[in-house]
């Protein structure tokens, strides 16, 4: 069944057909729109949860950990402030190995005060433990936070599903709303191992002494890195009830591309068009959607883009006193790889500065022209600035 | 590198702390020690009062609680009537509120051993030893009683015809009812007690003689010569000395007197007379040298006799007995100041010189004291050693009132008790300790956060209007609940009572009950203490680790 | 007299707690209280330490360690996930320090009671950050040294207890381990009791005080006699029930006694004892008057 859905609406969407049990939540620019349609959809009992309506993001993520431990299927949504007032308890749900998933809609970190999108806020919490997607339509959000849990659920680590501000939070598209006896099917209901059980009597989370730290943490890492393999397989399982899937990463037209764009999020489907448009007139030229950006699909990436001569990979966000993290990420998955590509970044976007696709070709252009990259960050769509 | 092990995903405990044995933080060890309560160690005759009453509260059963009681003292009836309970003198509750009616408690216990026919399990006798007792009084009936206890056979012999001493010849039945002192006795005399009655010796039987027959002899005598008033006209035929009245009175005979009868001294002679008389129908007025505050009399009885309105006349001492037409008049006495304590401790009196005056009385009795006979002891003198029962003679010891002048009655049953212990000593050649010698729990050691406070339970009483005319007993003891309430506020001074408190705030779960026990779990103590300071009863001691 | 608590022992020995920890005897007495059926939500606190190391745990029940401030959050999320899988006989125990209570677990608290989400918190106050070496907290009394007041604290000790109040929650009690009998009754009626109950009991910490371990319990019961921690209970942010009342007589030699055996108050003058003693009477004074209130509500 299609509907019309903003990309918040479809985070709702995703986590009624997941049967989310626990749902704690605080509102925050751009994200109030899928707690308000989530607790509708408890209210009407379309959604059999229990919405904790907490005081702070904080308390959100510590209500889904409490749930999780508990043996719900738990799930939040936040962004910028929110997220990093949670960061504490974003490793806490890792470390704990809690299949939480969590939309965060990117937005730019105040101050100043900021609504608009950028990816700082969920890149900061990179190597926190948890998965990310970085989604590009709102049938992909619908679609991921579903996928989401089953591979949280499997791999014992939260999932972290990201939409950009606005631009898809706000923007309506059609959208395939899966069925959800389909969905029950491929999601079956949360049955952890260990849980908090009268039965068990365990005790979690405590004094770790470095006799044995080092193995829970290299535990996490073990896992991380066989959810890429699982994130594949689902990938593929959920096309086979719903027709669609994504790919950790997508390389879009790359056959014997010489150039090969490298995006995330809503960009993407800016630079499509881009790349349509050059296709049309011969040029060779692609673009790799990055979606899974933890654990970094490295090596999926290396074999999308050793091929070609240049890669220009653009950033929504700055590693400062680094560059664009995206970037940086390719650039050391390149690092230790004989044949590699000229790699060069740029930065964009920031603070919800229009990406348009006047935007991408300023890039295709300054790449098109440059043989050599250096490790200088290119700036597109920056004022000058005296 | 560590060898390969099996993880949990994350740090989830599966294995509980008892791998951890905290024994080995300890510096102290708690450790379950019993002392002596105030109330054992003040008994002369050496009750275990906390653990009779202990027994009452853990309704372990009368019976148990009246066999423990009569190991140390075969006269509960008795003595829960009569004694002077120094034990609820030395209470600890008394400094918290009111002692415990230990007295009401004994004399329960004792009713009930008699009621229900309750028997001793004694030794056999052993016939190889052979043991004169003189004196069927409480020193002596108690001597062959712990004697047989030990398994040996005594003889007794008592110059009256009743046994009881004092208890069946001095102390009237309102206070003291004959059947149960002959019930008491009977008991004892039924365990294979020999008794030779109406045989005093010297008279009947001479000491030597006794002597050579039976190697070991316990003399029990008593103190029954009266002293004399020694004022002009105390020679009077209604000058009667306070025992000759008891005596009569016991022994059911009418005594003759007149309507105003004037008692001299200030001891429990002198009130048992004065409340004689006056259920006999005539005014008595006690006269007595000093204040209320120095009568030697129990206090209960002087509570008694003032409720009963007996009269007194305080700081007066006799002077002379005035005479008319062979009648006794009138008391002529002189008034008295308190002077200067004595070694005693008590104030001495002082006549005040000139002021006479008269009480008019036409009968006398003088209360004022008795003395030893040892008449009957040929030769030399009897001397008693510094443990207060052998003698300088071979196998002859002494005790009771005999030695002591005129004590109580369980001061009596005490020495009777002891004298019985060293005579086994004796017998056997063994030098046995007497008792222990700890010192007893003091109020400060408590940890009275657990008590409430509860009055007393008094005995039940006969009402003043139905006791005056006649000798019922004035006390009716406890019914079953007012003992059950009354044992409830024992303190049970250093000695566990099971309260649990141990048990309830040790913060380590160390303290394990077996068996109705607790027992410390070393392997987790950690010594912190919070047990001892929460005994209630400093039952529980601090001993220092040796590491 | 005797206590009569449960037999049932929810708890192991082994556990760290220093010797004498009124924290720890709380615990036990709490889980006898509750039985087996409890999950204890447990943040940054003493108790972090004294439940032992991963792979132990000292307490017969489920236990969750949280972060610092998120005892009544956690403690909410658990609630919200046995009550949609239908376990609904469970009782949730949020274990907290002052720390984690009166600081920085206060907000987490707020929201939780203001949404009355149901389970009980204790807060077990021993005045101070004592697994951290003994820090100030705003549960520290006026005139108590700590490691961070190293001459004495100038601020008075929080009121937590009116903040909680002041929730209207359903149940909120001061409790002591001094008095075993009242405590446990007080769990057992949080117990039966939905919403969000709040217990504080104050326990005695020998090492933070500095006292000697087996006055422990002596203390937090001359605390209770002196008033200056009386044990009463508040129904609904309304009813208030002053318990023991004739255990509790506000004297200045029972408040002389607790401060003069504890090394945290040894530096305290004359003039500063005077103005504590003052303001124990004066906060005992405030207490009755809300206690006199219960009559004019039910008119």
């Amino acid at each position: 069944m299609k509907e019309v859905m903003s990309g918040n609406h479809a985070v709702s969407y995703g986590a009624m057909l997941s049967r989310a049990q626990v749902i704690a939540a605080y509102p925050i620019t751009p994200q109030t729109q899928i707690v308000e349609m989530l607790s509708e959809f408890c209210r009407t009992g379309r959604l059999k949860a229990k919405f904790i309506k907490v005081e702070s993001e904080h308390s959100a993520l510590a209500a889904c950990i409490g749930a999780s431990i508990a043996g719900a299927r738990a799930f939040t949504a936040t962004s910028a402030q929110g997220l990093a007032l949670m960061h504490e308890l974003i490793h806490w749900a890792a470390n704990g190995r809690m299949p939480i998933v969590m939309a965060d809609v990117n937005r730019s970190m105040a101050p100043g005060w900021s609504i608009w999108t950028d990816q700082n806020d969920s890149l900061s919490q990179r190597d926190t433990g948890w998965l990310q997607f970085y989604c590009e339509s709102n049938q992909e959000v619908i679609d991921t936070i579903i996928q989401g849990y089953k591979i949280a659920e499997t791999v014992l680590l939260p999932v972290m599903v990201v939409l950009d501000a606005f631009v898809l939070s706000h923007t309506s598209e059609g959208v395939d709303i899966p069925e959800q006896k389909l969905v029950d099917k491929f999601l079956p209901p949360y049955k952890p191992q260990y849980k908090m059980d009268l039965n068990q009597t365990l005790a979690f989370g405590a004094l770790v002494t470095p006799d044995y730290n080092f193995e829970l943490k290299y535990q996490i890492q073990e896992a991380m890195e066989y959810s890429l393999t699982l994130a594949r397989k689902v990938d593929k399982e959920f096309k086979r009830f719903s027709g669609r899937n994504y790919g950790l990463i997508e390389p879009y037209r790359c056959a014997r591309a010489e150039i090969i764009l490298v995006t995330s999020g809503t960009i993407t489907s800016t630079a499509r068009e881009v790349i349509d448009n050059l296709r049309k007139q011969g040029e060779k030229i692609g673009l790799l959607k990055i979606r899974m950006f933890r654990p970094f699909p490295a090596q999926e990436v290396i074999e999308a883009l050793e091929d070609c001569k240049k890669v220009a990979v653009i950033d929504r966000n700055i590693g400062y006193g680094v560059g664009g993290i995206l970037c940086q990420e390719i650039k050391s998955a390149f690092c230790n790889n004989a044949r590699r590509p000229e790699i060069f970044g740029y930065i964009t976007g920031i603070g919800g500065r229009d990406v348009t696709p006047d935007t991408i070709m300023e890039i295709v252009i300054d790449v098109r022209k440059n043989n050599k990259a250096d490790n200088r960050i290119k700036y597109v769509g920056l004022r000058k600035l005296r | 590198m560590k060898q390969v092990f099996q993880l949990p995903p994350w740090a989830i405990s599966t294995e509980s702390t008892l791998y951890n044995k905290t024994g080995s933080w300890r510096n102290y060890r708690p450790v379950y020690r019993n002392r002596i309560p105030p109330c054992n160690n003040a008994c002369p005759s050496g009750e275990k009062i906390q653990q009779y009453i202990d027994i009452l509260n853990q309704e372990e059963g009368l019976y148990k609680a009246w066999k423990l009681l009569t190991q140390d003292n075969p006269f509960p009836a008795v003595c829960g009537r009569v004694c002077f309970h120094p034990c609820e003198n030395s209470c600890n509750r008394s400094d918290y509120d009111e002692p415990i009616n230990i007295h009401t408690i004994e004399r329960f216990i004792g009713d009930i051993g008699l009621n229900e026919g309750f028997k001793w399990r004694l030794p056999r006798v052993n016939k190889k030893y052979k043991i004169a007792i003189i004196g069927a009084g409480p020193a002596g009936l108690s001597c062959a009683y712990h004697l047989r206890r030990r398994g040996y056979q005594s003889t007794i012999f008592e110059a009256d015809n009743k046994l009881g001493g004092l208890l069946s010849q001095g102390i009237p039945s309102y206070r003291l009812p004959q059947d149960i002192v002959q019930a008491e006795i009977a008991r004892i005399i039924k365990s294979d007690v020999k008794i030779h009655s109406n045989t005093a010796i010297g008279n009947e039987y001479d000491f030597d003689k006794l002597l050579k027959e039976y190697k070991t002899v316990f003399i029990a005598i008593g103190a029954h010569k009266e002293k004399k008033l020694g004022i002009p006209g105390a020679e009077h035929p209604s000058v009667i000395p306070a025992l000759e009245f008891l005596y009569q009175l016991c022994a059911g005979k009418r005594v003759k007197i007149g309507q105003r009868v004037g008692i001299i001294g200030g001891g429990n002679s002198a009130l048992d007379a004065a409340r004689s008389v006056l259920r006999l129908g005539k005014k008595p007025i006690v006269i007595y040298r000093r204040t209320e505050n120095e009568m030697p009399a129990i206090l209960d009885e002087i509570q008694e006799a003032k409720e009963e309105q007996i009269e007194f006349v305080f700081l007066a001492a006799p002077e002379r007995i005035i005479i008319r037409n062979n009648k006794i008049v009138s008391l002529e006495c002189i008034k008295m100041k308190l002077g200067q304590a004595d070694k005693t401790g008590r104030r001495q009196p002082i006549p005040i010189k000139g002021s006479d005056f008269k009480v008019g009385v036409d009968t006398i009795i003088p209360a004022i004291g008795e003395e030893v006979d040892t008449s009957f002891i040929p030769g030399s003198f009897l001397k008693v050693l510094d443990d207060t029962v052998s003698t300088n003679y071979e196998g002859v010891f002494a005790g009771g009132d005999a030695v002591t002048g005129p004590k109580t009655v369980v001061d009596a049953i005490g020495a009777g008790k002891k004298a019985a212990h060293l005579i086994h000593c004796y017998l056997r050649q063994v030098c046995l300790p007497v008792g222990a010698s700890e010192k007893p729990v003091v109020f400060e050691d408590l940890n009275t956060a657990y008590f409430e406070h509860e009055t007393r339970i008094p005995s039940g009483k006969l009402p003043l209007s139905s006791r005056l005319k006649t000798f019922a007993e004035v006390y009716q003891g406890y019914e079953k609940p007012q003992l059950k309430q009354e044992c409830s506020r024992c303190f049970s001074c250093g000695v566990c009572n099971k309260c649990d408190n141990c048990f309830v705030f040790c913060p380590d779960m160390s303290v394990n009950k077996r068996a109705g026990k607790y027992e410390f779990d070393y392997d987790y103590c950690k010594g912190c203490g919070v047990c001892v300071l929460e005994c209630p009863r400093n039952a529980i001691g601090l001993v220092q680790e040796e590491r | 007299m005797k206590f009569t608590i449960p037999q049932e022992e929810n708890m192991h020995p082994g556990h760290l707690a220093c010797p004498g920890c009124g924290g720890a005897l709380a615990m036990r007495l709490a889980l006898k209280a509750l039985g087996k059926k409890t999950m204890v939500v447990l943040p940054a606190c003493c108790w972090s330490i004294i439940n032992g190391p991963f792979p132990y745990s000292a307490v017969k029940v489920p236990l969750f360690h949280t972060a610092f401030e998120t005892a009544g959050s956690v403690s909410s999320g658990i609630k919200a996930a046995l009550d949609i899988l239908g376990k609904k006989d469970i009782t949730v125990l949020a274990w907290a320090g002052d720390g984690g209570t009166f600081d920085i677990g206060l907000q987490a608290l707020s929201a939780a009671a203001e949404r009355n989400d149901d389970f009980i918190y204790v807060c077990y106050d021993n005045e101070a950050y004592m697994n951290t070496g003994i820090q100030r907290s705003s549960a520290t009394p006026w005139g108590a040294w700590s490691s961070t007041t190293p001459a004495a604290k100038e601020e008075p000790k929080k009121n937590i207890m009116d903040i909680m109040v002041a929730h209207r929650i359903p149940y909120a009690a001061t409790a002591s381990v001094s008095y075993p009998d009242d405590f446990i009754r007080k769990l057992k009626r949080a117990k039966d009791i939905k919403g969000t109950r709040f217990i504080h009991a104050l326990v005695c910490c020998p090492t933070g005080w500095k006292c000697s371990s087996e006055i422990s319990i002596k203390l937090t019961r001359l605390a209770v006699q002196s008033g200056i921690f009386p044990l009463y209970e508040v129904e609904n942010g309304l009813k208030y029930t002053l318990n023991k009342p004739q255990q509790i007589s506000p004297d200045n030699k029972l408040i002389r006694s607790y401060l003069g055996a504890q090394g945290r108050f040894a530096n305290l003058s004359e003039k500063d004892t005077k103005k504590i003693v003052a303001d124990i009477k004066s906060e005992w004074l405030r207490l009755l008057n809300k206690i006199e209130g219960n009559i004019c509500i039910k008119q």
